[in-house]
């Protein structure tokens, strides 16, 4: 929420806003930047230097933009919805290449994406792999499917219930059981449908679900999944979940296939941001796109802005909007260092510390998406569940390089050794340096972790104020204002550590550390005051006190911010490493 | 009965009253989800004549999830891991099915002897091995047959304490004493050549130089 970087000097205006933002939010969190947009001083439209335009989108929302393609795919190809579903996933979404390809071959879009039965060649057997165990009652019918006719996914076949049928997977044999197949006739009991069908989505996340037989490439259209999951077999309650995952993980990966949107991080939000300025590469060596998605809470309880007024205050405090960064998988508001010379930091922090034990952890993170990976079983070969992401788990190099290049694997021990020659010659002034910054970042990261003491202690003095003085729940609201700015300028901080760290030696690494340099001591200020012992009799002079401290931290921080930014439009800020996107450094430091 | 119990039962019982198939399951302790597997090693393989033992743990949602198993029989295959026993087989990962059986996929495991696939390894060292000298890398694949999957003349090998360390990494006796002779200890000059695959035509490509510096890291 970009404004609250709006401080007015007014405070009894600013809790106003505060108020009515909150309710506003609560009420349409789709025209979030609509509303938010009265309140703000700037005109509309127009941003700070620090900040980009995006728009919050709900899961609805983003199902609607999802239905506008496959009705549009519909049209063109004649197909029906679970057809044209299957075909842009298939295609993740890219309808120009999709509409080329089906225009060439029809048939070989459709057996790709899974909706056909290709025709069969001698060679279909893979290495390794036992011949699949065909059901007896499996028949050639939909093999001759033409490609001239019109493909349809099967409406979802009733559950039949064929004679003397043993299942190949649960090897019932009863008379009663009813059967489910996709258009291949691969033929199942209803019950091992709903428990594959559930296990997919919910140990794989995967809403590509192939038919059961071994071999197979079809793929359950959604009306299947959706007849099965709401089918009697299976335990209700886990089917009704199933089913709500799988619209979220096609959700997701329309979310995922388009540049312009990404998917709110936080855990249990199911939120959407688009923010097409910041959909290239190069876009982000420009600017660092912080966004909200317009929910606030943690741990799938966002909690609305209603309930916050009404238990006094205490959750509000704690329950943070959803900031997170779109151009790159870091935690939370990076400003004002760009996401790579972000990462470039977190990369350092994290092999300096962990060399030794690197190879034999047995977590690592995902080199594509950063989530974290349990290694499980022992092959090297890693797919990451997220992102589809496949590395080697020993160089963590992309596995696509070991198709040939298997042997480049070695690159751990090189790694290793080039690592360990490297810290043999480090001097003794370059570690310096590195801790210097380090221990600094890592403060600020510390007490922002802490603040959630600070949280509970100012409420607990907020309280406290209402009782001793005569001020009410709104008025002393000062203090939970003063809390936030000192967690957000704490992150700053942090962050203008890790740019310092990687900026060229020079007037502007000068001036930047002038910068920094006021706004923490600022911030410490604020802190400090914010710690002190309330006396009832003081408190008028206190409000004021905080109060103005804040709108001067604010505006620190808003000089920080701003001028960073501006930087890096200019392309004023100079590296003392190769940074991509940017002109080689003059000189390295190391 | 719960359905995962009820099948793999039905597995382990068909298995046994299979008297025709090499293929044996069979439990360890009372747990019926964690089992040993057993087949013969392929006729006409560096294999040949060794039992090779399997670790079979079968997953709370199988069989609709993947059955976890490794090696617990050392074995000298590109994609086995010589340290772990863990497997690269794409049956075992995304090509699941659950049709597929305990019984199938020990069958698939013991093609996988039969093919080795190098070109997508478990073990990098072993592939490149197989990659630059097939004949070395199946005498390393028999001789270790023969002291770890019990195959002709294990006994002997056995009784000789745990074989010839140069034998097991691959490597020749000639080509590990020359490095020896200049001081280094034995374990780690068989280490050092057997991560830079000094086997065959390989050897051409390096240099003493570069074995030296690997000595001393
Ligand atoms: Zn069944
Ligand atoms: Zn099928
Ligand atoms: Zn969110
Ligand atoms: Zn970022
Ligand atoms: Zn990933
Ligand atoms: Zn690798």
């Amino acid at each position: 929420m970009s404004s609250d970087y709006e401080f007015s000097d007014d405070d009894g205006d600013y809790y106003d806003d505060g108020d009515m933002m909150d309710t506003q939010e609560d009420e349409d969190d789709d025209e979030m930047m609509g509303s938010y947009d009265d309140f703000k001083i700037t005109p509309k439209g127009k941003h700070k230097s620090y900040e980009v335009e995006y728009e919050s989108l709900s899961q609805d929302a983003v199902e609607q933009l999802m239905s506008a393609d496959v009705e549009h795919i519909c049209g063109i190809f004649g197909v029906d919805r679970d057809a044209a579903l299957l075909l842009l996933r298939s295609m993740s979404w890219n309808k120009e290449r999709l509409i080329e390809k089906y225009m060439d071959n029809a048939t070989s879009v459709l057996c790709a994406a899974g909706i056909q039965v290709p025709e069969p060649t001698p060679e279909t057997s893979r290495p390794h792999s036992t011949t699949a165990r065909r059901s007896t009652r499996s028949t050639n019918k939909f093999l001759g499917l033409s490609s001239a006719s019109k493909p349809k996914s099967p409406t979802p076949p009733a559950a039949t219930s064929p004679k003397s049928f043993v299942c190949p997977i649960c090897f019932d044999d009863s008379p009663d059981l009813t059967t489910r197949a996709l258009v291949c006739e691969h033929q199942f009991c209803t019950g091992c449908w709903a428990t594959y069908i559930c296990s997919k989505i919910r140990d794989e996340g995967e809403h590509a679900i192939r038919c059961m037989a071994e071999g197979c490439h079809i793929i359950a259209p959604d009306t299947f999944v959706r007849t099965v999951l709401s089918s009697e077999d299976g335990d209700p309650e886990e089917n009704a979940l199933a089913l709500s995952r799988f619209h979220e993980l096609v959700v997701r990966h329309f979310v995922a296939s388009n540049a312009s949107l990404k998917y709110c991080p936080y855990p249990g939000c199911t939120n959407t941001v688009s923010c097409p300025s910041a959909s290239s590469k190069s876009s982000l060596i420009l600017m660092v796109p912080t966004v909200s998605c317009g929910a606030r809470g943690i741990g799938g309880q966002s909690v609305s802005a209603s309930q916050v007024l009404e238990k006094g205050g205490g959750l509000g405090i704690q329950a943070k909007e959803h900031k997170f960064c779109f151009g790159c998988p870091i935690d939370g508001d990076h400003r004002p260092l760009i996401c790579t010379v972000a990462r470039m930091w977190i990369k350092k922090c994290r092999d300096d510390s962990e060399t030794a034990n690197w190879i034999k952890s047995n977590t690592k993170e995902c080199t594509n998406c950063l989530s974290t990976i349990e290694k499980n079983g022992g092959c090297n070969h890693m797919t990451c569940k997220k992102c589809k992401h496949e590395f080697c788990w020993v160089c963590m190099g992309p596995w696509s390089e070991h198709g040939t290049q298997w042997y480049s694997c070695n690159r751990y021990d090189e790694k290793a050794g080039i690592d360990a020659r490297d810290a043999q010659s480090r001097s003794r002034a370059s570690l310096e340096r590195y801790l210097h910054y380090y221990n600094r970042w890592a403060n600020h990261e510390q007490s922002a972790k802490l603040s959630i003491d600070l949280y509970a202690k100012t409420e607990k003095k907020m309280e406290d104020m209402q009782v001793t003085s005569a001020l009410t729940w709104i008025e002393v609201q000062f203090m939970k204002k003063a809390v936030e700015e000192v967690d957000k300028c704490r992150m700053t901080l942090k962050w203008t550590y890790a740019m310092a760290y990687y900026l060229a030696k020079g007037n502007e690494k000068d001036l930047f550390e002038d910068n920094q340099r006021d706004l923490e001591k600022a911030v410490e200020d604020l802190s400090e005051l914010l710690e002190s012992p309330i006396e009832p009799e003081t408190i008028p002079q206190l409000r004021q006190k905080v109060t103005d401290k804040t709108v001067y931290v604010q505006n620190r921080n808003e000089i920080v911010l701003e001028d960073t930014a501006n930087g890096f439009l200019e392309g004023r800020w100079k590296w003392n490493a190769v940074v991509e996107g940017f002109d080689e450094p003059e000189r390295l430091e190391y | 009965m719960d359905a995962r119990l009820r099948r793999v039962t039905r597995e382990i019982a068909d298995c046994k009253n299979d008297k025709t198939s090499s293929i044996k399951i069979e439990t360890i302790d009372e747990s019926p989800f964690h089992l040993k597997g057993s087949f013969p090693g392929p006729e006409g393989t560096p294999y040949q004549g060794g039992n090779f033992e399997i670790d079979i743990v079968i997953p709370e949602s199988y069989p609709f999830q993947p059955v976890k198993m490794k090696f617990i029989t050392k074995v000298y295959h590109p994609n086995v891991s010589s340290a772990s026993g863990a497997i690269c087989l794409d049956i075992l990962k995304d090509a699941w099915s659950p049709v597929l059986t305990l019984k199938s996929t020990l069958i698939s495991l013991q093609s996988l002897l039969c093919s080795p696939e190098p070109n997508d390894p478990q073990d990098a060292e072993v592939a490149k091995h197989y990659m630059t000298s097939k004949a070395s890398f199946e005498e390393t694949a028999t001789y270790w047959t023969h002291i770890y999957a019990g195959g002709p003349g294990s006994k002997d090998a056995k009784q000789l304490n745990s074989g010839d360390d140069v034998a097991i990494a691959g490597l020749e006796h000639t080509h590990v004493d020359r490095f020896v002779e200049l001081g280094f200890p034995k374990a780690k000059v068989v280490d050092a050549l057997r991560r830079l695959n000094y086997r065959g035509n390989n050897i051409r490509n390096i240099p003493d130089d570069r074995v030296i510096e690997e000595l001393l890291k």
